[in-house]
């Protein structure tokens, strides 16, 4: 018998949202009856404010899909969609309080769900919102883009893991060196973002000469800062920083960026909050903070 | 009750093709084995005397229950998993020049994993399909044998659906063709007669867990005469024929067990029987949108399995579960595979049933009681799960200008 949370139990037994919403307009359907689970998840939004004010569900699986599908619901109403669409699987997971290494995909295709319901609100098909790429298994006719996200998104390492997350893999296995292959190329990109590969050694990252003169320390200053720039969060970044910074401004402290690499976050600290406790109380806040403004898991540092 | 936590006295258990309750008697008959008689059947010495005696005397009970000839045809192993890859290696390997194997879709996987590796291996393995209701067609079995067939392995009763296959009469075609055939009988054995002196079967494999004996002991019948070359090697017990000390107080149990088997025999096809098929009766006439898997007119007496379309097997087990009610399901998040049962697709059963299968299946201590509940909440409990599936769309509202749906016949493939 899987070992279920008392939470994945609750949502089971006592599902939240099980119903049709005669007037949504925002239908997501995902699964398949051969693949032995299938979700449909209804939202009311309010096409003015964006506002998910209702969600349901409907859902043929096994429990842990209908608690995830339960739990999504819970978790996205009352959001607007850009708050909604931060949500990743782990989130469905983590708000289940765990759920079994086999039972992963039940969370995938919750976040799916929600993913197909948007786009059917903004006038689009599935199809349309739904760029598969390449399939790779055909068992469960799941495509590249799908494998490669969960890897992406869940640091996943093994093919077992991929399975576990999409079913790919999981019928005659004759894809599985293919997912090998797509895990390899995954984490070339995940380590250029700066994720250490587990088991692995870190592909070195090429040299800075540093000279001593004033120019060109100016000279690197300006490249690392072109590089920071070009980040996708730069910007929610400087906001959330000047955010902090304001209040930090109280009792005399300060915090500034000093660069962005990957999903590291180089911050210069100043005044009380520079020093001891408070410094790593005040870098776990920023974390926080930055992680929850990007939808990304953040790590910040201070120079 | 706690309903994570049962065992015996406790809860319904409806799932004895799985595994049974340990018999009492079969404990009471192991237990000085355990506590007082240690010694080593090999032994030359007063320790060794007794335990030599008591393996003998549970031969003679296996080979009288299993109506073998001799005592000495029944080999003890840890499991029917050991009996049947012995069965398939045993016959490979002593007929050189023969490396073509014969059997079903529908086998348990001891058999089907075996064949594939043996496949990879070279070995040509042909597997014979089933119909609708689970049965075999007896001339594709004569077809399929060739004068390079060194197995024909087809089983007696199947676990899921528990369809009873005609193995006396396929054992004589294979003997006059000249060819050893094997049966697994894990889920024949205790429920129908089985007399093997009047069959020209070669091997047989069954398990204790399944007849109320313990885990860890099983049986392989290999008829006097049949080449057999041992698959574990290291020792000379069983006659040279399976290495390694023997389990002494499992073998003393499952001797008892097959004895009680025995006795209840009757008790399986007549009360037992009933009690299942009032299961059934009272299933099909409370639940709307369910059937019947396999052949009604002819499987194991204790043997149930229904699909309800359209909800998913787990989730009917779990809710069974909280009322303390154990069956299994051949839904593909039962298992630890991502697929539905192997069975349920061999039969061609849709996938949108397939994944809803439930097997109940009874034993002796089976009540009236026990099927009297179960009656009471499955109803409710596939209703509840009906009305949380997209597919099950009665007295639902409709969704205004949905431009897509759910379709049970869908074809479509997406995890």
């Amino acid at each position: 018998m899987w070992n279920y949370s008392d939470k994945v139990k609750d949502h089971f037994l006592h599902p939240r949202n099980a119903r049709v919403i005669e007037d949504a307009n925002g239908v997501g359907d995902v699964g398949s009856i051969i693949c032995g689970d299938a979700l449909r998840l209804m939202l009311k939004i309010n096409p003015q404010t964006e506002v998910i004010e209702d969600a349901a569900f409907q859902t043929y699986g096994c429990g842990s899909a209908i608690a995830s599908s339960s739990a999504l619901t819970e978790m996205i109403k009352g959001k607007t969609i850009k708050e909604a669409q931060k949500i990743t699987n782990q989130d469905i997971v983590d708000y289940l309080g765990g759920l079994p290494p086999e039972k992963m995909h039940c969370s995938v295709m919750g976040r799916e769900a929600l993913d197909a319901a948007v786009a059917n609100y903004h006038g689009k098909t599935y199809e349309q919102s739904h760029d598969d790429g390449e399939l790779i298994c055909h068992c469960f006719g799941v495509g590249i883009n799908k494998i490669k996200k969960a890897i992406w998104e869940n640091h996943l390492t093994t093919v077992e893991e991929v399975t576990n997350y999409t079913k790919a893999g999981g019928g005659c296995g004759s894809c599985r060196m293919r997912i090998e292959e797509i895990i390899d190329e995954v984490w070339e990109d995940l380590e250029k973002c700066g994720v250490p590969r587990p088991g692995t050694v870190q592909t070195p990252i090429e040299a800075k000469v540093v000279t001593s003169t004033a120019a060109s320390a100016e000279k690197i200053r300006a490249s690392l800062d072109q590089n920071t720039e070009s980040s996708p969060i730069y910007k929610d970044v400087v906001k959330i920083l000047k955010e902090a910074n304001d209040g930090l401004k109280e009792d005399g402290s300060g915090v500034e960026l000093d660069a962005i690499e990957g999903t590291d976050v180089i911050v210069k600290l100043s005044g009380p909050a520079a020093k001891g406790m408070i410094k790593t109380m005040t870098l776990d806040f920023l974390a926080k903070k930055l992680t929850d403004g990007t939808g990304r898991k953040i790590n910040c540092v201070a120079r | 009750m706690d309903v994570y936590n049962l065992g015996a006295g406790e809860g319904i258990y409806l799932d004895n093709n799985a595994t049974t309750m340990i018999d009492p008697k079969v404990v009471d008959a192991m237990m000085p084995y355990l506590r007082t008689y240690y010694g080593n059947a090999s032994s030359q010495h007063g320790f060794g005397l007794p335990v030599d005696k008591a393996i003998a005397k549970a031969r003679e009970q296996v080979a009288e229950f299993l109506g073998a000839e001799h005592p000495d045809e029944i080999i003890f192993t840890s499991c029917a998993t050991e009996s049947d890859n012995t069965a398939l290696w045993s016959s490979l390997w002593s007929q050189k020049g023969k490396d073509e194997i014969v059997t079903t879709d529908v086998e348990h996987p001891a058999i089907l994993q075996t064949c594939a590796f043996l496949e990879n291996h070279g070995v040509k393995v042909t597997y014979l399909k089933v119909n609708s209701k689970g049965d075999l067609n007896v001339d594709d079995f004569k077809a399929a044998l060739t004068p390079k067939t060194a197995l024909a392995s087809v089983m007696w009763a199947n676990n899921e659906t528990g369809d009873i296959y005609p193995v006396p009469e396929l054992a004589e075609i294979a003997a006059e063709r000249g060819v050893m055939f094997h049966t697994d009988a894990v889920q024949a054995v205790s429920k129908i007669p089985i007399c093997l002196k009047d069959t020209k079967i070669n091997m047989l494999s069954f398990s204790g867990h399944k007849i109320h004996a313990p885990k860890g002991i099983g049986v392989l019948y290999v008829r006097r005469g049949t080449r057999f070359v041992p698959f574990m090697k290291g020792g000379h017990q069983e006659r040279g024929r399976r290495a390694g000390t023997e389990n002494v107080p499992y073998i003393v149990g499952l001797g008892v067990a097959c004895e009680l088997a025995g006795q209840h025999l009757s008790e399986v096809n007549t009360r037992i029987r009933k009690l299942r098929d009032r299961l059934q009766e009272g299933i099909l006439k409370s639940i709307p949108e369910c059937f019947v898997t396999g052949d009604p007119q002819n499987r194991t007496a204790n043997t149930l399995n229904v699909a309800f379309k359209f909800v998913e097997g787990e989730a009917i087990l779990l809710m069974l579960n909280e009322h303390g009610i154990a069956a299994s399901s051949g839904s593909a998040c039962s298992s630890e595979s991502l697929e539905p049962s192997h069975v349920m697709r061999a039969m061609g059963v849709p996938f949108s049933a397939a994944h809803g299968t439930i097997r109940f299946s009874l034993s002796r201590f089976t009540t009236d009681e026990d099927v009297d509940t179960t009656l009471k909440v499955l109803p409710g409990i596939i209703a509840r799960l009906r009305e949380l599936s997209p597919y099950w769309k009665q007295n639902k509202p409709k969704i205004a200008n949905l431009d897509h749906d759910f379709d049970e016949n869908s074809t479509e493939v997406r995890a």
